[in-house]
């Protein structure tokens, strides 16, 4: 075939790649519009609020048996008698969860979501729920990690849009220190596929939240070991969409009557096993 | 693995095959009126159907299903989970039906068209009576093969917050740790799935050759 011959189906493809460019730009130019989150008035009018939690981010939620559970959970059911309209639970995975409290579709995310710098930007934090600094695990009997200095040339798992991706820049100054460098980074769409895989050799250590894995070591003490803390101070939260302050101050009147009444320590206990007193009432992100 | 998670597999797969076959059926016939538009070159319509299957063709289910489910809403239009996971799977397989039914619609003998029009046939009733009895035997292959490949790709639709038969193992798996039991009974549940679709397709080709006149 000739070029002549192809002149037509260039122009063609020419138009339909304009077309289809227009159409994808014009939803992403429209997704820029306004989608607003429900204020705490229009909530009340409506009688209804979302929330939305996570379906495997154990101890915090999880799914046993088909049933939510979890210390979030137990918290919902505590807000569910306290709060004067229905409140509606979309249990999801982690992918779209910040994503769709930002855009509106949920009003506040019942999640251990790490405070982070860059999240502040687009929601707002209620008071911390736990402490949630982080530290690494490792295989039962891995003796080759005994210090941090140890991390030198290991693989590390860790899940795809975690806070921690943030803050590991501190792990690293805290390796360059004796010369250390992690090997590889993989990431994983969520914590218990990053787990799997360090019982399969195929990482050398993972790094999250102390609670989760005070958690994962009292479940499987025979293969998995805590180590030591990787990162400073960080705290989980509850989210709203950023501008929501009435809804913000009612979780946040919530949460604070749960602190003093003994629920939150009570909670802490049954799921992280310790209970954190000391938590700020606010806190600023440093990362 | 309790009892409770294999139900909770059980009721996994209801879902996958509850919400498979609801856009299967929606594709078949979505992708054969946007064949149909293309195959009849409707001026307009023909190249947005182009577009449509280009964009569609090149979008994975996941960002597809994210798309549908928290894009929509910012039009005003509420949508829930499951509908926002049929219309992800429909749109998604229309696009693939849709140039399997057309490739069954070009190869259609243009001796047999003339010969409708030459007994003063209408188009719908030439496509009712002559068309589509003998495209649908030729696409049935290609068509099989799509619908099996919805099912494999449906796990994508578990980011709206639908438990389908690899959510359900993924939730077990986080819950205790132990990832193969319920992976493994994951894996069973498709291939039993699979294996009806393929049962259906050859029991039908069955049936046609033994068909008068097939070939």
């Amino acid at each position: 075939m000739s070029a002549a011959n192809l002149r037509p189906f260039c122009r063609l493809r020419v138009a339909y790649a304009t077309i289809c460019a227009a159409a994808i730009l014009s939803l992403g130019l429209a997704l820029c519009g306004s989608s607003s989150a429900a204020t705490l008035e229009e909530i009340k009018k409506r009688g209804y609020m979302v929330v939305t939690t996570e379906d495997d981010y154990r101890p915090f939620e999880f799914v046993q048996d088909g049933k939510p559970t979890g210390f979030d959970n137990e918290l919902l059911e505590l807000l569910r008698k306290e709060m004067p309209f229905e409140i509606k639970q979309e249990i999801i995975p982690w992918t779209g969860l910040l994503a769709g409290v930002s855009t509106g579709k949920y009003d506040v995310a019942v999640t251990a979501a790490l405070i982070t710098k860059e999240r502040a930007q687009s929601l707002d934090f209620t008071m911390p729920i736990a402490d949630a600094t982080h530290y690494f695990v490792k295989r039962k009997g891995d003796t080759r990690i005994k210090d941090i200095a140890d991390l030198n040339g290991k693989v590390l798992g860790i899940q795809a849009g975690s806070g921690l991706l943030q803050r590991l820049p501190e792990l690293e100054t805290m390796l360059a220190k004796t010369g250390g460098k992690i090997a590889k980074v993989v990431e994983y769409t969520s914590y218990p596929e990053a787990y799997q895989d360090l019982a399969l050799k195929r990482t050398d250590f993972v790094i999250n939240t102390v609670i989760n894995l005070q958690a994962l070591v009292n479940e499987k003490p025979e293969v998995f070991e805590l180590g030591l803390p990787v990162t400073g101070k960080s705290y989980p939260a509850w989210a709203v969409k950023k501008g929501n302050t009435e809804l913000l101050a009612a979780m946040n009147g919530f949460l604070g009557e749960q602190r003093k009444n003994g629920t939150m320590s009570k909670l802490q206990q049954k799921w992280f096993g310790k209970t954190f007193a000391d938590l700020p009432e606010s806190w600023t992100p440093e990362f | 693995m309790s009892r409770g998670d294999v139900v909770s597999l059980l009721q996994g797969a209801m879902v996958t095959i509850a919400l498979s076959v609801t856009g299967i059926l929606f594709g078949l016939v979505l992708g054969l009126s946007l064949a149909l538009c293309r195959w009849a070159r409707v001026p307009g319509v023909s190249q947005l159907v182009a577009a449509y299957v280009s964009v569609v063709r090149a979008t994975p289910l996941v960002t597809l299903s994210l798309l549908i489910f928290f894009a929509i809403p910012s039009f005003g239009i509420e949508i829930d989970a499951v509908p926002a996971a049929i219309l992800a799977l429909t749109l998604n397989t229309a696009a693939f039906n849709c140039e399997i039914w057309r490739a069954g619609l070009i190869d259609f003998p243009a001796t047999q068209l003339e010969a409708t029009r030459a007994f003063g046939m209408s188009p719908f009733l030439a496509f009712r009576r002559i068309i589509f009895p003998q495209v649908w035997k030729t696409c049935l292959p290609g068509l099989v093969n799509e619908m099996t490949l919805l099912v494999k790709s449906s796990p994508a639709i578990a980011v709206v917050g639908v438990v389908d038969i690899t959510r359900a193992a993924a939730r077990i798996g986080a819950q205790t740790y132990e990832p193969l039991p319920p992976f493994l009974l994951a894996t069973a549940l498709y291939f039993i799935v699979i294996l009806v679709f393929v049962r259906v397709q050859r029991t039908l080709e069955a049936r046609i050759s033994e068909e008068p006149g097939a070939a």
